[in-house]
């Protein structure tokens, strides 16, 4: 269970990301942050892995605080906790396989893999989660000769390598013609229904209609909304986006 | 407007001024011209391959008057004199030619007598395929004794032997080679220290906190610092703290590249994707895994990319070097053209030519192939 309490985040040029968001996940949820580009989201998310540090509140896992977590122990808890990102932050001239192993340094032998040396059962687990998301064939090539939505799947596999227990999901398939966008967010629906949490920043409502069971939703740093995605129609929707904003439908399959 | 128009007045100022101090003189240059045309001449036949030579005299029998002894052989092959006409009376002029004799040569055209005196008969010069035609007096002190006539002959070089490369051609492939390796070296001895330091450059990587921003800049000031001492002053402390030679050259060319390359680097460091950086570190991974798994992908083409184009600015770097005592093939050069050797610094300018091209070639070869 994931608790975040009172979270603040002011950056030094002064921008106020986040101010006093408390919430709370339990296991297996696939909680949705919803809300305009630069409601804080991304701050939210990055503050539960500490990518970035918060300037107030605690965030607890299981007990733990994340927040007060030395750099060993930072190092110990982010193995647990898969991230994916807009923009894959994939290495690009690296190949696929490199970067799905990459995504086990956390646990490897640090000076084998600074040499790149990886154990059999590490390169069988990398194939394993690229089967997962359909592209082991791809495992040679090079990242960027991948298409978008593959790449994505790439991130995907990366984190699995983690065995995380709670996967951070920055904007998924913002990147992704929305046709894709099904097709990522099943895999982390799939990945969700067997017992992994997700916290996902979504942009399109029949998305979050589609995969939340929560949702959260953020305006100025703000929360400003959490409840069930049912709870959120078109009238909480412009209330949460604004008067002007349209919404765009991602198509459905 | 008025602004404007006194930035124009300003740039006329300045431009006048520049175009006194720097004492141009298009009318000399123009007339002139005719003295540069000896240098650049034996600039551009350098002095390459040499035949060794052995003097032999070339002769043929000449009766004076006609009947008084037997007239030569023809002869239509080889170095050769032949004479317009096969005998004369005495007194008669008649013309004579030599054929491929040594080209460009002096020719002094003899009587050798049957009692083994000699006179010379004329003086002339062969042309550039060793053939001369003078005039010739049949002198009655020549004339023929006892049926052996006299004969005319000359002096010339004939090669021995094929061409073979000049010591100058010797001498400058192995200082060329020396000035390749000068900039090998200097080259990878600055790779393995600005690489390192390169990172605590950029800002990116180092630029964190106090201490971070703290060892940032001192990192970045001293490649400042040291890339504003030109190679020259360089290559001059070094000359002077360890004699000249090429020691001193490939330190000072060290030093340089460091500065250069440790720029360089630092910037492709720093324009790196921060994408992998941040999934990395999500995964759990410690900061050197973090750098050597999603910074160091990035960079390598643009390393080895700046440093192949590192050691082809060498190579021509340790040229001007060898001007003030840093050894290779500058230092050659630059003895040549004191010696008034200019043929044999010919030889050197053509060899800079050649291998600056091959490694600017070369150079551009494999970047096109790091992508």
């Amino acid at each position: 269970m994931l608790r975040v309490e009172h979270l603040s985040k002011t950056y030094p040029n002064g921008t106020r990301a986040l101010t006093d968001v408390s919430f709370e996940v339990a296991d297996g949820e696939f909680l949705v942050v919803i809300g305009l580009s630069g409601s804080g989201k991304s701050t939210l998310l990055r503050c539960i892995n500490r990518l970035i540090d918060p300037t107030e509140g605690k965030i607890f896992w299981d007990n733990i605080d994340i927040t007060a977590a030395t750099p060993a122990d930072l190092r110990h808890i982010r193995r647990n906790i898969g991230m994916v990102f807009q923009q894959f932050n994939l290495v690009k001239r690296s190949s696929v396989m490199t970067n799905v192993l990459s995504g086990r340094l956390g646990y490897a032998n640090p000076w084998l893999s600074l040499l790149g040396i990886w154990p059999d059962e590490d390169k069988k687990r990398a194939i394993k989660a690229l089967e997962r998301v359909g592209i082991a064939d791809k495992a040679y090539n090079r990242a960027d000769a991948l298409s978008g939505g593959q790449q994505q799947r790439v991130g995907i596999a990366r984190a699995l390598m983690q065995e995380p227990k709670l996967i951070l999901a920055d904007e998924p398939v913002a990147s992704l013609d929305p046709v894709l966008s099904h097709s990522i967010l099943q895999y982390l629906e799939q990945l969700n229904k067997e017992g992994i949490t997700v916290i996902c920043s979504l942009h399109f409502l029949d998305l979050v209609h589609r995969y939340a069971t929560r949702v959260i939703a953020l305006k100025d740093g703000i929360k400003v909304f959490e409840g069930s995605a049912r709870e959120i129609d078109r009238a909480k929707f412009k209330e949460i986006y604004g008067e002007e904003a349209q919404e765009v439908r991602a198509t459905a399959l | 407007m008025t602004r404007n128009a006194l930035i124009i007045a300003g740039l006329v100022v300045v431009y006048l001024a520049s175009y006194r101090v720097t004492q141009i003189d298009f009318v000399k240059l123009i007339s002139e011209a005719p003295k540069a045309q000896t240098i650049v001449r034996a600039f551009l036949t350098p002095d390459l391959f040499v035949r060794d030579f052995e003097t032999t005299t070339i002769r043929v029998p000449f009766p004076i008057p006609c009947g008084s002894a037997p007239e030569a052989d023809i002869v239509s092959s080889g170095p050769r004199l032949v004479p317009s006409v096969k005998c004369a009376a005495e007194k008669d002029k008649f013309t004579l030619e030599g054929f491929s004799l040594a080209p460009n040569a002096d020719i002094v055209v003899r009587w050798h007598f049957p009692d083994d005196r000699v006179l010379t008969a004329a003086r002339t010069q062969t042309d550039d395929k060793g053939h001369f035609s003078v005039a010739v007096d049949a002198k009655p002190i020549a004339k023929s004794i006892n049926g052996v006539p006299s004969q005319l002959e000359v002096d010339t070089n004939t090669a021995v032997g094929g061409w073979k490369a000049s010591q100058s051609l010797k001498d400058v492939m192995q200082e060329i080679f020396v000035t390749i390796f000068m900039a090998l070296l200097s080259t990878s001895a600055a790779t393995i220290i600005a690489a390192p330091l390169s990172f605590l450059a950029a800002s990116n990587i180092t630029k964190r906190g106090v201490f971070g921003a703290a060892v940032y800049y001192v990192t970045r000031s001293f490649f400042n610092l040291i890339r504003s001492y030109d190679p020259l002053v360089m290559a001059t402390v070094f000359g002077f703290w360890l004699g000249f030679g090429t020691f001193p050259g490939v330190l000072a060319l060290t030093v340089v590249t460091i500065a250069s390359l440790g720029k360089l680097f630092s910037e492709a460091v720093e324009n790196i994707d921060t994408g992998p950086i941040e999934a990395l570190t999500a995964t759990g991974s410690n900061r050197l895994q973090t750098v050597i798994y999603s910074v160091i992908p990035q960079i390598v083409p643009d390393f080895v990319s700046y440093i192949i184009y590192h050691w082809d600015i060498n190579v021509r770097i340790s040229t001007i070097i060898g001007f003030v005592g840093g050894g290779g093939i500058g230092f050659y050069l630059s003895q040549r053209i004191n010696g008034f050797e200019y043929n044999k610094a010919g030889t050197a300018i053509w060899a800079i030519v050649i291998v600056v091209w091959a490694m600017d070639f070369l150079s551009a070869e494999v970047r096109k192939r790091l992508t």
